[in-house]
């Protein structure tokens, strides 16, 4: 009887084994594919300016120029670019996190009418580029005194993220069991208390999430910070590296260096993702 | 500790534009809410419930599915508008009083335990909320949970509970506050079997220990026996009939009532009710019986003629006759045995039939068995006859 059994076995694990190279092939290109730039932007941070431009470069850089690295710090107001980033990736976060909640929850919680209609809005409203709405962004701020200023990009990056906020925010809430907020409300909760103290930790993984989310898009965001800001100690990094994107030479290395410098925050943010998304807080509340 | 009434309650669904024609079509598909009515103003959920509970009463609101007995405790709560009528608590006017000043508790069929929080936290989040001192929240927290036999996972989250253990942190989060009024929406319901039947002695047992009026909602009819003073038997929206679960049992109001309490079920006859020289009789097949004394006065009293009826006779009335001759003639189709009895299923004047024997005689000697396409001849006394007229309603009320 074993026999047969064992003959059966072989070509299943062979196949298996088959499957599992393929995979594993599979996933090494979308690795090289994806983090070759990153290696050739690190490559390229390393290099001095004639390795860079020789006709004959190599790859990895010949001798490592770490230097590179300390250079930028005193040749640009990196540590200024870089705290006008964090302010406004932070603050349009905060911004939008706090008028993305409660949208989000009456969205899920409670109905209205035209709400349908009123999903649909927000998601068109993602659906322009924000270059395309350039022109009638920078009037606005013109309007309201906020060009050149942090303050506007705040503004217009929060609501840029908004859609997004409120439909992930929607989709994380409708998916925690509204009976925890009932039984809150019977415990003794108000309606607000039961979504503070009940829903939102519940729900704490989505919202870290989306809270993550935009901020690496208002960290990235680049079109409307170059339009908008003149002065050079308010620009975020994205725009303020160009410094190193001159009239007669571009300083690649410095250029790279600075960008890998920008790159971190981010690096660290969707780690943190990554383990938020993995962790089912929400598990064990309700049956299931 | 607390009175109850209930009066008049109504709850309408009302239709929003699109709704109106998917609710339609939905009861249309025959779905759950198939029967309930849909007027102008929307779906009724509930109608007329009318109720009196008194004080550390312990109600049992059961029904099938739908019937809307989940939506009445969800109005007790404050968690469902109510349509129409008044809800008393003590007397006092509860209808638009907000679900945390209503002074109750709700065990919900889910749990609903917070996730983040600790068992402990859990028990003491609505003491927390009322701003009671903490060593009164530990105080009562350890005794709540020396009561349901968790002290040892207070500290655990609820993730790391089994479904029984949970349901016991539901049920002490409940309890903890002393509520006035313990509301159950089917708690039971996502046990295994024989976790439901250990959780359901300890909700009698928790029942002694405290004192508090429970309303409890279920569909499962043994719940609804072994737990209630008293039983409201729901169906579509409406009360169908209130009483101890031994009145509902011994005098169902209607063939639904009887069928739907008792297990294994009723079993019903296309008969005749005939009223002779005064008496009254009722003829299934061969079988011509002559009522109780106490049948003849009731049906007396409401001055029922002689007409067609619906005859209900439960199954562990149908006796086996010794020979054949004013009986009811039956085939056995299965016989399933239980160990101490043997449920015929048979097939008698077209319809299925259930007999439940004692596979053994007093005297010890055991009962002829029957198999597949064996002849039973069937009668039944006058006593324990119900007579169901053709609109379903029992007869002698």
């Amino acid at each position: 009887m074993s026999e047969p059994a064992v003959t059966v076995k072989r070509p299943a694990s062979l196949k298996k084994t088959i499957l599992r190279l393929l995979l594993y092939f599979v996933v090494l290109d979308v690795c090289v594919i994806t983090l070759y730039p990153y290696f050739a932007m690190l490559c390229t941070a390393l290099k001095g300016r004639g390795e860079i431009f020789a006709t004959q470069g190599t790859i990895l850089p010949i001798t490592a120029l770490w230097s590179n690295f300390v250079d930028i710090w005193s040749l640009a107001p990196m540590a200024k670019y870089m705290l006008n980033s964090f302010l406004i990736a932070g603050g349009s976060t905060l911004i939008a996190m706090l008028c993305g909640i409660p949208a989000a929850y009456a969205l899920a919680r409670m109905k209205f009418k035209g709400q349908t209609a009123f999903l649909a809005f927000v998601i068109v409203s993602q659906m322009f580029a924000p270059v395309v709405l350039l022109i009638g962004i920078y009037q606005v701020m013109l309007a309201l005194h906020l060009t050149d200023s942090i303050w506007g990009l705040i503004f217009i990056n929060a609501a840029f993220n908004q859609a997004f906020t409120v439909w992930l925010l929607r989709g994380t809430f409708m998916g925690i069991s509204a009976e925890m907020e009932q039984a809150a409300t019977i415990d003794g909760c108000t309606r607000v208390q039961s979504m503070m103290r009940v829903l939102l930790p519940v729900a704490a993984p989505g919202i870290v999430t989306t809270l993550i989310f935009i901020f690496i898009n208002a960290w990235n965001e680049y079109t409307v910070a170059l339009c908008l800001i003149k002065t050079d100690t308010l620009k975020p990094l994205t725009v303020g590296i160009n410094i190193f994107n001159g009239y007669n030479i571009i300083e690649w290395q410095y250029l790279f260096a600075a960008s890998i410098f920008a790159i971190i925050p981010v690096v660290i943010l969707f780690m943190c993702i990554e383990k938020n998304l993995v962790s089912g807080l929400a598990s064990g509340g309700v049956k299931g | 500790m607390a009175t109850l009434n209930l009066r008049n309650i109504t709850k309408i669904y009302p239709h929003s534009g699109g709704e109106k024609k998917a609710k339609k079509k939905k009861s249309d598909s025959g779905e759950k809410k198939v029967n309930l009515q849909i007027t102008d103003q929307g779906v009724v959920a509930v109608q007329k419930f009318d109720l009196d509970i008194a004080d550390k009463e312990f109600i049992v609101l059961v029904g099938p599915s739908g019937c809307g007995k989940s939506t009445t405790l969800r109005m007790v709560a404050g968690l469902e508008e109510i349509s129409g009528g008044e809800l008393l608590i003590d007397g006092k006017l509860m209808n638009d009083v907000e679900p945390k000043n209503r002074d109750i508790a709700m065990v919900f069929q889910s749990y609903a335990l917070y996730p983040h929080m600790t068992v402990f936290e859990n028990m003491a989040f609505p003491l927390r909320l009322r701003k009671v001192p903490a060593n009164e929240i530990e105080r009562r927290v350890k005794e709540a949970a020396e009561i349901l036999d968790i002290t040892q996972y207070l500290d655990r989250k609820p993730k790391a509970l089994s479904g029984g253990q949970r349901q016991r942190v539901a049920i002490g989060r409940a309890i903890v506050r002393e509520p006035k009024v313990l509301l159950m929406d089917e708690p039971l319901s996502n046990l295994d079997a024989k976790l439901r039947n250990q959780m359901r002695a300890e909700i009698i047992k928790l029942r002694q220990k405290i004192d508090t009026t429970f309303i409890y909602v279920t569909h499962d009819q043994t719940e609804a026996m072994t737990l209630g003073d008293r039983i409201v038997i729901m169906k579509d929206g409406f009360i169908q009939q209130i009483g101890t679960p031994q009145e509902v049992f011994d005098h169902p109001a209607n063939i639904f009532v009887a069928g739907f309490i008792g297990m294994p079920q009723m079993n019903f006859f296309d008969a005749k009710l005939l009223s002779e020289g005064g008496k009254y009789f009722v003829t299934v097949g061969g079988c011509k019986v002559e009522l109780s004394a106490e049948k003849q006065k009731n049906l007396a009293a409401h001055k029922i003629s002689a007409q067609d009826i619906t005859l209900g006779v439960r199954p562990s009335h149908m006796v086996l006759a010794k020979q054949a001759g004013n009986t009811l003639s039956a085939t056995v189709e299965v016989s399933e045995m239980m160990g101490s009895e043997v449920h015929f299923h048979a097939n008698a004047e077209g319809r299925d039939v259930v007999v439940i024997v004692p596979t053994m005689n007093p005297d010890g000697s055991h009962i002829d068995t029957f198999t597949t396409g064996d002849k039973l001849e069937l009668t039944f006394s006058g006593n324990v006859c119900h007579v169901f007229g053709k609109d379903g309603r029992n007869l002698e009320y």
